[in-house]
């Protein structure tokens, strides 16, 4: 089974993957652009996703490593600052964090993910926009380059239209994309707040 | 100034205490349920979390010449000298316990 699905979320993530497999499904690959393969499982499985930052090559051998001999299976995640997705079967020890020092310290990991992914795409928005992030949300028309588009026809409009919508989509996107980065940097702020209450 | 790490959590305190006797990953974990007598179960991310952050302030450190794909790992001085201080500061506490008990059959 194959299924596409993208999240702005970690958390949320984790929650889907996690209902998949609690269908009877362990999950096989998990590729880029939100690409999930499910296989049928006689066994209960479960899904935890952690964040780490970078690491050296020695680190994420160790890390791995410690994982791998609790148990885990490592589905993806590299050691240039990423996302790591871990499965195991389900056997009562399936939590990754076990003390609340640790689970507010990955909440805090996630609230700089997700604000080093709200920068990126600000930078790359300004780069592209020269700026004019706020005016570029909604008007969509200006990310056709293409002099006189607009006042074509019939098949000679639509030719070029068709071909030029994936090169706007690289302009017209990031604004969103950074507009949902910041709203998602502003919900990751509160989960770890309300984590950091609920313990210390 | 008080360390920040300090005083211990019940993690770090635990890994500290097994790590007297050289150890890898698994293994510490395996210690820590067995002496406190299953009361504390360290999860993987916690215990890599917690390892990494103990050897960084130099108070655990890797044992040289153990090849393979598992770090073992041993308390350092500067690791026992932060257990000494613990030390004091729950002999205190257990002090003020027993003063407390003393007082109350009085």
């Amino acid at each position: 089974m194959k299924k596409l699905r993208l999240f702005a979320n970690l958390l949320a993530e984790e929650k889907w993957l996690n209902d998949r497999l609690a269908e009877g499904y362990a999950c096989d690959r998990i590729s880029p652009f939100g690409s999930y393969t499910f296989k049928p499982s006689a066994r209960k499985m479960v899904i935890r996703l952690d964040y780490q930052d970078y690491m050296s090559a020695e680190k994420f051998e160790e890390y791995k490593v410690t994982y791998a001999d609790f148990g885990w299976s490592h589905l993806k995640g590299g050691r240039w600052g990423s996302i790591q997705y871990w499965q195991k079967n389900a056997d009562g020890r399936d939590e990754i964090f076990s003390d609340a020092g640790s689970q507010v310290a990955y909440y805090k990991r996630l609230m700089n993910y997700s604000l080093m992914t709200a920068c990126l795409f600000f930078i790359y928005t300004m780069i592209i926009l020269k700026g004019s992030i706020f005016h570029a949300l909604f008007d969509i028309k200006a990310s056709y380059l293409t002099n006189g588009l607009w006042e074509r026809e019939g098949s000679k409009f639509w030719r070029a239209f068709i071909f030029e919508t994936p090169f706007a989509m690289l302009r017209f996107l990031p604004p969103w994309i950074f507009m949902i980065a910041c709203a998602m940097f502003l919900f990751s702020c509160v989960q770890y707040n309300n984590k950091k209450k609920k313990y210390v | 100034m008080k360390h920040q790490l300090l005083p211990l959590s019940e993690t770090m305190h635990y890994i500290l205490l097994a790590l007297n006797e050289p150890l890898h990953g698994y293994a510490i974990m395996q210690t820590v349920e067995h002496m406190s007598g299953g009361a504390v179960i360290l999860a993987a991310g916690t215990l890599y979390g917690a390892v990494d952050n103990l050897s960084k302030h130099g108070w655990i450190e890797p044992v040289p010449g153990e090849s393979g794909r598992r770090k073992v790992y041993r308390i350092t001085d500067e690791g026992k000298g932060i257990l000494a201080i613990e030390q004091r500061r729950l002999q205190h506490l257990l002090s003020l316990y027993e003063t407390r008990e003393y007082d109350e059959k009085t």
